[in-house]
């Protein structure tokens, strides 16, 4: 098109600033990183790097700190994706079916997304203490235990305690996706089901998710990213410890370039490595979803 | 469905929904109750959530604002907030409007690299961008964060407003073009008005991040001066050797108020975005 010919420089105008953000910022760094990983990476003036080949990878997959931590992630990913989603799907059904109080409700569940990661970690952390309320809810109101849980002082309960955390705060958005997918479905299904009989469950089960399929999708594959994106809970609620059993990678990849040793190559392999398994589990998710396209 | 049963059904819906929103706002309304009570009762056995109405006090609160920098920390934090929501939305919505509307040299390549560095986590090249930052003397300088802030925002952002504009209809763009507007004409006249609801939807939760991020912040944030709130309440925390909560939560408390504000005046907003994203996937 003539006009389009015209316009071309305006449209390299337009592109331009994205593009310089972008280049510098994001592009290079990436490149950057990837280098990185196959040099003893030194940082400072008049370092000299060292080409090391495949040897930080070797490091990370020999490291066992490395496995402990990215079995951690998985951990974390596992539990809190499919438990946001299911909560999340739950709260949205309920609220879906009235009228009264909808926004109401919709406000409350949506509290714990806006607030901040820093804030909510503090407040789980108090939670969590020896002390604290939820072991003095199960001590001596609940009388499930005699002592109190050492919650944080272990892996395994520590992780629970932020896996909990996750899932808190991630219901209100899985909320409002899926009321939006669900407002979508035709109301017509339902009304055809329950005139052949169709119980609520087997409606669920039937019409909603087939129906919402592609919104089940966008919130799995935007958790999966958000769960290896976990550093600020961990950080904030056990640091790592006890004895890095609880570092999830990007904690432990932070550790490691700025501790004593500052292993910068190190920490770039196992972003390098991180990377590649979040984009695997992504396109597995379009993959195994989305073979009818019904997006 | 008898009449009867549905009302019942209505019923067991409000209960529950009720109940889950007790397990939401409890850990809330703690930590309010937690920051309104002196620092020596925050560790007391056993735990209240409602504490008595004659332990109050605001002495938390008044050390906070008065006794720490908190009004730098806050205006650090909105300095940020705003300057990266702007150049992110203006970035985003120029790079949106030319995916969706021209068919240049690399477009689609483009448009694959910025979904797939969705996939990618901001703070898993800390590294090369420390080294970045360090390099453009961007180590304790505001400057440092809302540039990278802006560079991570604007892939999602991107994404949500190309998809938004692509439902805009061109007959609009090809009147422009008839009147002898330029593609600048259509951009600023037709795309930004239309786009709106996409780009305010973005905005909002960009505003969100600088109160949340942490990792980044506390790499090259160093000077207490130039701290942003996360960083700052992380430190603060850290410097009272991790006991006194109510000043931490006083802290934390306040450093939610502009949050909560936005929330509440553009609540649709939230929906609307998230919406949008998820039913195009």
């Amino acid at each position: 098109m003539d006009n389009n010919l015209k316009n071309n420089w305006r449209i390299g105008v337009l592109l331009l600033p994205g593009l310089v953000i972008l280049g510098v910022f994001t592009f290079y760094p990436i490149i950057k990183m990837i280098v990185m990983s196959f040099f003893d990476w030194k940082i400072g003036y008049k370092q000299t790097s060292s080409f090391v080949g495949l040897r930080n990878y070797i490091d990370v997959f020999s490291d066992p700190i490395a496995k402990t931590a990215l079995v951690n992630t998985l951990y974390y990913a596992v539990i809190t994706v499919p438990g946001q989603i299911v909560l999340g799907l739950f709260v949205a059904v309920l609220i879906n079916g009235i009228k009264k109080f909808s926004v109401t409700f919709r406000l409350f569940y949506y509290l714990p997304v806006i607030t901040s990661w820093v804030v909510v970690a503090l407040l789980f952390r108090y939670i969590f203490s020896n002390q604290g309320l939820l072991n003095y809810m199960l001590t001596d109101i609940l009388k499930c235990t005699d002592e109190p849980i050492g919650w944080l002082s272990h892996r395994w309960t520590a992780l629970t305690a932020t896996t909990i955390l996750g899932i808190w705060k991630g219901i209100g958005w899985n909320m409002v996706v899926f009321l939006a997918a669900l407002q979508a479905v035709p109301i017509e299904y339902y009304d055809a089901a329950s005139m052949d009989g169709c119980g609520a469950v087997k409606q669920f089960f039937y019409i909603t998710l087939p129906n919402i399929k592609g919104s089940i999708l966008f919130a799995l594959v935007m958790l999966f990213i958000g769960a290896f994106n976990t550093y600020t809970p961990i950080m904030v609620i056990t640091g790592g410890n006890p004895a890095h059993q609880t570092e999830v990678v990007l904690t432990w990849m932070y550790y490691q370039t700025f501790s004593a040793v500052g292993k910068m190559g190190y920490a770039s392999a196992l972003s390098v490595i991180v990377a590649i398994i979040v984009a695997i589990i992504s396109v597995v998710l379009f993959k195994f979803i989305k073979p009818d396209n019904e997006i | 469905m008898d009449k009867n049963s549905l009302q019942k059904s209505l019923i067991i819906r409000y209960i529950i929904l009720a109940l889950g929103v007790l397990f939401m706002i409890i850990p809330m309304i703690y930590m309010i109750t937690s920051s309104l009570r002196p620092n020596s009762m925050t560790f007391s056995y056993p735990p209240q959530i409602f504490p008595k109405l004659s332990q109050l006090t605001l002495e938390n609160y008044r050390y906070v604002l008065l006794r720490q920098n908190f009004f730098q920390y806050m205006s650090n934090t909105l300095i940020v907030a705003a300057l990266s929501v702007l150049f992110s939305a203006l970035a985003a919505s120029m790079l949106g409007y030319c995916i969706s509307r021209f068919k240049f040299w690399g477009r689609d390549f483009l448009y694959t690299v910025i979904i797939t560095i969705m996939l990618i986590p901001g703070l898993a090249m800390l590294v090369p961008e420390f080294e970045l930052a360090v390099t453009l003397k961007l180590v304790n300088n505001l400057w440092g964060v809302i540039l990278f802030y802006t560079a991570w925002s604007i892939p999602f952002s991107t994404f949500l407003i190309k998809g938004y504009i692509d439902g805009i209809p061109k007959e609009l763009d090809e009147a422009t073009y008839m009147d002898g507007g330029t593609v600048f004409t259509i951009f600023f006249r037709i795309i930004i008005p239309m786009a709106s609801p996409s780009i305010a939807a973005v905005s909002i939760f960009n505003f969100l991040f600088p109160f949340e991020e942490l990792g980044w912040s506390q790499t090259i944030l160093k000077i207490d001066s130039m701290r942003t709130l996360p960083v700052a309440i992380t430190q603060f925390f850290q410097a009272h050797n991790r006991t006194d909560w109510g000043y931490v939560f006083a802290m934390t408390c306040l450093s939610m108020v502009p949050v909560v504000i936005i929330y509440l005046f553009l609540q649709r907003y939230f929906i609307s975005g998230l919406s949008s994203g998820a039913i195009k996937g």
